[in-house]
């Protein structure tokens, strides 16, 4: 279910960001926690936090102390993730996933390279301006830019912009 | 030919005559005068002119026309007014009327009566005897017994129409009842007539209001009567349709007209004047004579210089008929651009009957929609850009410097409007050219702006281009 969950994330994000919801939930997994975390780092997503099935006080997102998870109840663990506006838009304005689990996309380092500068490679068409592909690598999910500075590749996952 | 006619006889002796008699008599000459004329019928002439047998005698040698038979004549026909008759006028006219019937007759010179007046028997006289006196309306022209129209008046203003509606008023009331009205001291007695009103004994005093109140009510009543028989002051109903229908407003003191249809409006009617006529703006320098930019300078705040500067292109243009009842009808639509050159693009559509009409409404609107466009380095766009309009997709691509506008044609205008110099596009579905058109003025209006992208984000977006070799790219 790993890549399966990514391209579900995506669809929930990009469905959550045209409704103008404030804050969402997706399925609590490493997976998909790392997707999220990777979007907040690029500045996409306001907060992440892991709560029930209930979404944690609004004052409280970003200082949240979060039950911890136990096998009790990791079943019911969902991650809230608010989402950003700005100038009436959503600052994530489109999120299309890449890999499925048909046909995981690999891309070597020197793919992400030629992709991060806007050129086309593998099946990759080249980043437009502003626009962020997120790799899963060994190191974890990284933005391709972050990806190129520790020389990794992986499986892309998405392109956001 | 060989039959020579009498009068060609006789010219042709007269000049053998004359040949050979020198110097031909006076006699002679005035005797064959006639016979010299043309001649249009065969009867012959005469040598002469005929002449009656009795001599005529004119009246002058008569002693008809002598001043003293003419005078006598005069006097017999056109006599004075003897005393008896003036003294029989004198009953039936005014005095006033007398002296304007003597003046009328001093005016008239019986002699000149008797030499010229006469009854006309042309075929041009009056069918009817008449002295003009009387106007008939079918033969008469209209009278005009109202002076001309005042050429200075005006429409009142409020002070002048206020005092207009009460002269009006105070022209209806026929009688003042208020001033005529006894007071209350007429009810009071002798000795309290000339003490003010405040020192009157109390029962003098009820007595004096109880007797005024029945004389005021009396009065009432017959002032109720009064209107009952009709004798009403004030406006009637046809008073106040006349005061609506007929009073002037203008400051001509109600000068009735001699036609029945309203005058004619002044040439400046206050709030319309400078409407509907193009004012021609002095700093134009006479550059819009029909007054085309005045709007548009008013819209956009720039100057006829700066407006003439734009670049203006039409770009689309279709003919539409519609077929209706009457014919086919012909529309044409245009699109024109407008464009400084230098980051600024506008569109306008318009469509018309008329070519020009349309054209110049899509140019007038060009100019009008102009707006600024984004512009990378001055020269390209911000990254790829895509919009659609319809069927009609239309992808835009930046380019580096020096790549040139490889697009199609219309694109290409509308960048060369716009400042852009590098530019790749493709349009990969239908490309209708009024959506083309549309789509990529859509999409040049909606490029990214990493500024923008970069305050959403809470990153700091850096173009690489101005920070490697020095930001020395470009």
């Amino acid at each position: 279910m790993g890549i399966q969950s990514i391209t579900n994330v995506c669809a929930n994000l990009q469905n959550a960001a045209r409704a103008r919801l404030g804050l969402t939930s997706l399925p609590n997994n490493k997976y998909n926690l790392a997707l999220a975390l990777a979007l907040h780092r690029a500045g996409f997503l306001s907060s992440v936090t892991r709560a029930g099935p209930h979404p944690p006080p609004q004052d409280q997102l970003l200082s949240f102390e979060p039950e911890p998870v136990t096998s009790a109840n990791v079943a019911t663990r969902r991650l809230w993730v608010g989402l950003k506006y700005w100038d009436n838009k959503p600052v994530l304005k489109s999120l299309k996933a890449i890999s499925k689990p048909s046909r995981p996309l690999r891309a070597s380092v020197a793919d992400l390279n030629k992709v991060a500068r806007g050129f086309e490679s593998a099946h990759l068409k080249g980043l437009n301006l502003g626009e962020c592909m997120f790799v899963s690598t060994d190191r974890g999910v990284l933005e391709v830019r972050e990806a190129l500075e520790r020389k990794v590749g992986g499986i892309v996952l998405c392109r956001v912009s | 030919m060989s039959s020579a006619r009498p009068a060609a006889r006789s010219i042709v002796s007269w000049r053998l005559a004359s040949a050979s008699v020198a110097p031909p008599s006076s006699s002679r000459l005035a005797a064959s005068a006639p016979s010299t004329c043309h001649h249009f019928h065969s009867s012959t002439q005469l040598a002469v002119r005929r002449r009656p047998r009795f001599r005529n005698i004119p009246a002058e040698e008569m002693g008809l026309v002598t001043n003293q038979k003419i005078d006598k004549w005069a006097a017999k026909k056109f006599p004075k007014y003897t005393p008896e008759e003036m003294e029989e006028l004198s009953k039936n006219y005014s005095p006033e009327q007398i002296a304007a019937l003597e003046a009328g007759e001093a005016s008239i010179d019986p002699r000149d009566l008797t030499i010229q007046g006469r009854l006309r028997t042309d075929s041009y006289r009056m069918p009817y005897i008449d002295d003009f006196a009387d106007i008939q309306p079918i033969i008469d022209k209209r009278p005009r017994r109202q002076p001309p129209p005042d050429p200075m008046a005006r429409f009142m203003n409020l002070d002048e129409f206020t005092e207009d509606l009460v002269a009006w008023s105070q022209s209806l009331c026929k009688g003042e009842k208020t001033g005529k009205l006894k007071r209350l001291e007429a009810f009071v007695p002798q000795e309290f007539k000339k003490v003010p009103e405040g020192e009157w004994p109390a029962g003098v005093r009820a007595d004096a209001v109880s007797k005024y109140t029945t004389y005021i009510e009396d009065e009432a009543f017959k002032a109720k009567l009064s209107t009952q028989d009709g004798s009403n002051d004030g406006p009637s109903d046809a008073d106040v349709l006349e005061y609506i229908l007929e009073r002037s407003s203008m400051t001509d003191n109600n000068l009735k007209s001699n036609s029945s249809m309203a005058p004619a409006l002044p040439n400046k009617v206050p709030g319309v004047a400078g409407l509907y006529k193009n004012a021609v703006d002095p700093e134009d320098r006479g550059n819009d004579e029909e007054g085309i930019y005045q709007d548009l300078k008013k819209r956009t705040g720039m100057t006829l210089d700066q407006i003439l500067k734009i670049t203006v292109k039409t770009v689309v243009t279709r003919y539409v008929t519609n077929q209706t009842r009457l014919g086919k009808i012909q529309t044409c639509n245009i699109i024109a651009l407008a464009g400084n050159r230098d980051g600024w693009l506008g569109i306008g559509v318009a469509s018309s009957v008329e070519f020009q009409i349309a054209k110049r409404k899509a140019e007038l609107l060009a100019i009008q929609n102009m707006q600024p466009i984004r512009r990378y380095e001055d020269r390209t766009i911000y990254g790829n850009v895509e919009a659609k309009i319809s069927g009609t997709v239309v992808r835009l691509n930046a380019r580096p410097p020096g790549f040139g506008l490889r697009v199609s044609h219309r694109i290409f205008e509308m960048c060369r409007a716009a400042g852009i110099k590098d530019l790749a596009a493709t349009i990969p579905r239908s490309r209708n050219p009024m959506n083309t058109v549309k789509a990529v003025f859509e999409a040049l209006r909606n490029q990214p702006d990493p500024e923008e992208i970069a305050i959403g984000r809470g990153k700091k977006l850096v173009d690489v281009r101005k920070v490697y070799y020095g930001g020395q790219v470009y």
